[in-house]
């Protein structure tokens, strides 16, 4: 892994006359932001003041600041569009070369579906899904791929005059991490994290227990990983080959580092690990400066939660028959 | 009348459902042992396979392990008792651990195809081994809690289920896996 002072040098020696053409056009895009905001302010002045006189028609008063924020809309949307592309193409694209020449990235694409269900950390099919930032690559001997993704399920419902509305529920959001494992295995185990043991204790166990939908509950020694975490999976044997005494103490220490809420499963010959993130990762900022390191790091540091996993769960450890 | 019945087949309800819980823990225990059993043979045939590559070096290792196998080897593996299997588990594990220490002192042999597939191979086996031991032990652990709490242990004692043996852990195991990650 590289250091923060070879980051540093690579932002001053690249990154920097990117984020300056960046900066420009960040700067314009303030401007449309602001110069919409104006002429809306003054229509909606304009016309309170003719409505006022002619007897506070509604279409006059509305439709002038309408017509502007529409207009204003579309133009500051083009330029924002087009400085988050230029942003991206530029600027993660370089980091995540950076990070290791071995990694490719896509700012359009994402996980694919399939992967994610066939995870099964998530057992709701989602009705709506979405994604972006799609880096994949080797990191020694392990492959891996990742992306941002978010996950949303719908509810309708009808009100007392009749009309339906749709309701968007988050199911995951955050970055999907998906990974070549290092042992062979044939069964799956899902790594959860736990509430209910947390809350409700040896009680919480039994009810974990009763999970019909997850498979057989894996009861594991370390006292630690269990607090963080339930473990289910097809076969006891085979779940506590995947997840030895140093795996458990791995994760753990993985979920503190990145302080999110951490889910991982193995299937497949894979494992797939999903961090929850409320920001979008990414995506870069509009009302302060991007000529600063600050948000660079940022940046660097989120891609590397993600490329570290193979370090941090040890997965280009391959002493055993997997190579 | 009603609740009278109802108490009635709950009181006789309660003790089958014991009786049963405690059945599925010891065939839990059974099935898990017989999947440790034929790792560790898998383990106990792949050691004349060791004996044979590692000839010519680390003598002193090789003999120790050749002495264990021998001191079995006039038996079949079905007639070794549970018991002795957990202990003879210990002794190989230590035995090839010896080997595999010794072997670190012959480059030209760790680098010879066939040593290192056995290497992989034994690596493997060692993880699976180490994970059927734990798997092992928390299904005893769950049987034991059941033979010893209260009110488990009324039936328990009824029904003869006696407290099982757990597999050793070795201490360097329990801090990190055998097969150093």
């Amino acid at each position: 892994m590289k250091t923060i002072e070879q980051l540093k040098a690579f932002y001053d020696t690249v990154l920097v006359k990117d984020l300056y053409v960046l900066e420009e056009k960040r700067r314009r895009l303030v401007n449309t932001f602001l110069v919409t905001a104006g002429i809306v302010g003054i229509l909606a002045l304009g016309g309170l003041v003719i409505g006022a006189q002619a007897g506070g028609s509604a279409l006059i008063v509305f439709i002038p600041p309408g017509l502007g924020i529409l207009i204003g809309g579309i133009v500051y949307g083009i330029q924002r569009k087009d400085y988050a592309g230029d942003f991206k193409s530029r600027i993660i694209r370089g980091l995540v070369g950076f990070l290791d020449p071995g990694l490719t990235y896509s700012e359009h694409g994402c996980i694919a579906e399939s992967d994610y269900m066939a995870s099964k950390i998530f057992t709701q099919r989602p009705d709506r899904y979405t994604g972006d930032d799609y880096v994949c690559g080797r990191i020694g001997a392990t492959s891996i791929e990742f992306s941002e993704l978010h996950s949303e399920y719908k509810t309708t419902s009808t009100d007392s005059k009749g009309r339906t509305q749709t309701h968007w529920h988050t199911i995951f959001k955050g970055l999907f991490f998906i990974a070549d494992f290092n042992k062979h295995f044939n069964c799956e185990v899902v790594v959860l994290p736990d509430t209910a043991e947390r809350f409700f204790g040896r009680f919480g166990q039994k009810l974990q227990a009763l999970n019909f939908f997850r498979g057989q509950l894996i009861k594991l020694e370390d006292p630690e990983f269990e607090r963080f975490f339930v473990v289910y999976g097809s076969d006891q044997i085979q779940a506590r080959y995947i997840l030895s005494t140093s795996l458990m103490q791995r994760i753990t220490r993985f979920a503190q580092k990145t302080g999110q809420t951490v889910y991982l499963s193995f299937g497949g010959s894979r494992v797939h690990v999903a961090i929850s993130y409320r920001k979008n990762l990414f995506e870069p900022r509009i009302f302060s400066t991007m000529l600063d390191f600050g948000p660079v790091r940022e940046y660097y540091e989120d891609l590397q939660v993600a490329v570290g996993i193979v370090d941090d769960l040890n997965l280009n450890t391959r002493i055993w028959t997997k190579q | 009348m009603w609740p009278l019945i109802v108490i009635l087949i709950i009181i006789l309800l309660v003790p089958v459902a014991m009786y049963n819980s405690l059945i599925a823990k010891r065939n839990q225990v059974r099935n898990i042992f017989a999947t440790t059993d034929a790792l560790l043979k898998k383990r106990f045939d792949l050691i004349p396979n060791l004996v044979t590559t590692v000839k010519g070096y680390a003598d002193h290792e090789r003999r120790l392990l050749e002495d264990i196998t021998r001191a079995r080897a006039n038996r079949n593996w079905d007639q070794i008792s549970d018991d002795e299997k957990i202990v003879m588990d210990n002794a190989f594990r230590k035995a090839v651990g010896g080997v595999m220490l010794a072997v670190e002192n012959y480059p030209d042999l760790k680098a010879s195809v066939n040593f290192l597939h056995l290497q992989r191979t034994l690596n493997e086996l060692e993880e699976q081994i180490s994970a059927a031991r734990r798997a092992y032990n928390a299904s005893v652990m769950d049987y034991n809690n059941a033979v010893e709490m209260f009110p488990t242990n009324i039936i328990a004692a009824m029904g003869n289920f006696q407290r099982k043996n757990f597999f050793e852990i070795p201490e360097t195991e329990r801090q990190a896996p055998a097969v150093s990650e």
